[in-house]
């Protein structure tokens, strides 16, 4: 009875989680479109959601990669796995918090680590499964977007260089219709699936699921359907910094960065890497900033973005560690995960609520 | 505790094929699309002078432009669903 109450808070949480995902990531699909002129925010962001819905039905490598390839699957237990997601939600709320689009996948990847190292020590963890699958992706993939997207961005230049603004601008305004399609699309599969592969690491732990089991069906349409309504809630105060803070982006920028993202996602979707869209995208952002002018990235803001990502796994991965050793605190049965519960919840309605009393929160007329 | 080797730790192969997917796809696009509003520029400024068969030619350049811009699109989600 105690392991099904827990495995219920810990599908909440997961959830939750996705759908904070959802709302903290919706930047890195709708942002460019948005600044470019090329959508109305609130068309971009129900688009987004619907593609974001899509999207995760169409693939389960990556979520396979996460409940399988990163921690030793028979030393996790439900608490480990609601312990993790209280450091990844956590850190989804503190970049939230200052406007940083930092890694959703990271912060997950590196709570759920940080919960089983402090529950059973580091040979739960699988080096070759972290590093080959996660770290090495984690580095090479906004690199790629940053060179794909500047590259892109110097041919297209070439080509249309001579040809009227205007028309040039509206084309590429109709084929960020198509890319920002694309990247939603992307992110859904990516990103979905995330949550799916925890959620489905619980249900193998309590023993609900085999042992490599892939995620039910109604874990696929709860994890879409919880990453759909956070994309449609909107995270403004990001949309703001991958939009306009970076570099002041036009419709050909937009069009080349959704475009090399969106290339990126799917293909390391494809082969179950699990990396971050968020930092897949704002390298292509700042790949098509700085190919046109170096100046024109704004790189104190990149640098701060940068930090938030280095600092995104090891941070999550203490939070995670220390949520579980409070957890642990009230014993194995569901009372810790409640008294948890309580104190996160407690905590977000105090940052809520501390920052509308600092000032007006980033909203689409603000924005 | 033998420590694994680069090679045994990542999967060269996916991850190579991964960047070159990425890379030709991202950069192919785009340069594909562009193409198609080259095309379109100078339909619209050739009809203008008149110049009938030369504005047809670039709207030929457009349409097959965008047709491969489709395809792309379709390889790519076909690509992804496969696995």
């Amino acid at each position: 009875m105690s392991s099904d109450v827990i495995l219920v808070i810990v599908i909440g949480a997961a959830l939750a989680f996705d759908f904070t995902n959802g709302f903290h990531d919706t930047a890195n699909v709708v942002a460019t479109s948005i600044s470019t002129g090329a959508a109305r925010p609130s068309v971009a962001i129900a688009a987004a959601s619907l593609l974001n819905f899509a999207g995760a039905f169409i693939s389960i490598s990556v979520a396979a990669t996460v409940a399988n390839d990163v921690v030793d699957a028979a030393a996790i237990t439900p608490t480990i796995v609601f312990a993790g997601l209280i450091g990844a939600i956590a850190w989804n709320l503190v970049t939230w918090y200052f406007g940083l689009p930092s890694s959703s996948s990271h912060a997950l990847i590196g709570g759920v680590v940080g919960s089983a190292v402090a529950a059973d020590g580091f040979h739960v963890v699988i080096a070759e499964g972290l590093l080959g699958k996660v770290l090495i992706p984690a580095i090479i993939a906004p690199l790629l977007a940053f060179l794909a997207a500047g590259i892109s961005i110097g041919i297209a230049y070439r080509i249309i260089g001579k040809q009227r603004p205007g028309i040039v601008s509206r084309g590429f305004k109709y084929g960020q219709v198509l890319s920002g399609g694309m990247l939603a699309l992307a992110h859904g599969t990516n990103d979905a699936q995330k949550t799916m592969g925890v959620i489905t690491l619980a249900l193998i732990a309590n023993g609900s699921l085999g042992a490599g089991a892939d995620p039910p069906l109604w874990v696929i349409a709860s994890s879409a359907a919880a990453i759909a309504a956070g994309t449609y809630s909107g995270g403004w105060r990001i949309i703001k910094t991958t939009g306009t803070r970076i570099i002041k982006m036009d419709a050909a920028q937009g069009f080349t960065s959704q475009g090399a993202g969106a290339a990126v996602i799917l293909a390391s979707t494809h082969f179950g890497f699990p990396l971050s869209t968020t930092h897949v995208i704002n390298g292509g952002v700042m790949g098509a900033g700085a190919a046109k002018r170096l100046s024109a990235v704004r790189w104190g803001v990149a640098g701060n973005i940068v930090v938030a990502w280095v600092l995104t796994l090891p941070a999550a991965a203490i939070i995670g560690a220390v949520a579980y050793a409070v957890t642990s605190i009230f014993g194995n049965g569901a009372v810790g995960p409640v008294v948890v519960t309580v104190a996160a919840l407690g905590a977000i309605l105090a940052a809520f609520v501390r920052r509308a009393q600092r000032g007006a929160p980033v909203t689409v007329q603000s924005g | 505790m033998r420590m694994p080797g680069f090679a045994e730790i990542v999967e060269t192969k996916e991850l190579l094929q991964t960047v070159v997917f990425a890379s030709v796809a991202g950069i192919g696009v785009t340069a594909i699309f562009s193409m198609a509003i080259w095309g379109v520029a100078r339909f619209v400024d050739l009809s203008q002078e008149d110049r009938r068969g030369a504005a047809a030619a670039a709207a030929g350049v457009a349409a097959v432009a965008l047709l491969a811009v489709a395809a792309a699109i379709v390889i790519g989600v076909i690509v992804m669903t496969s696995k």
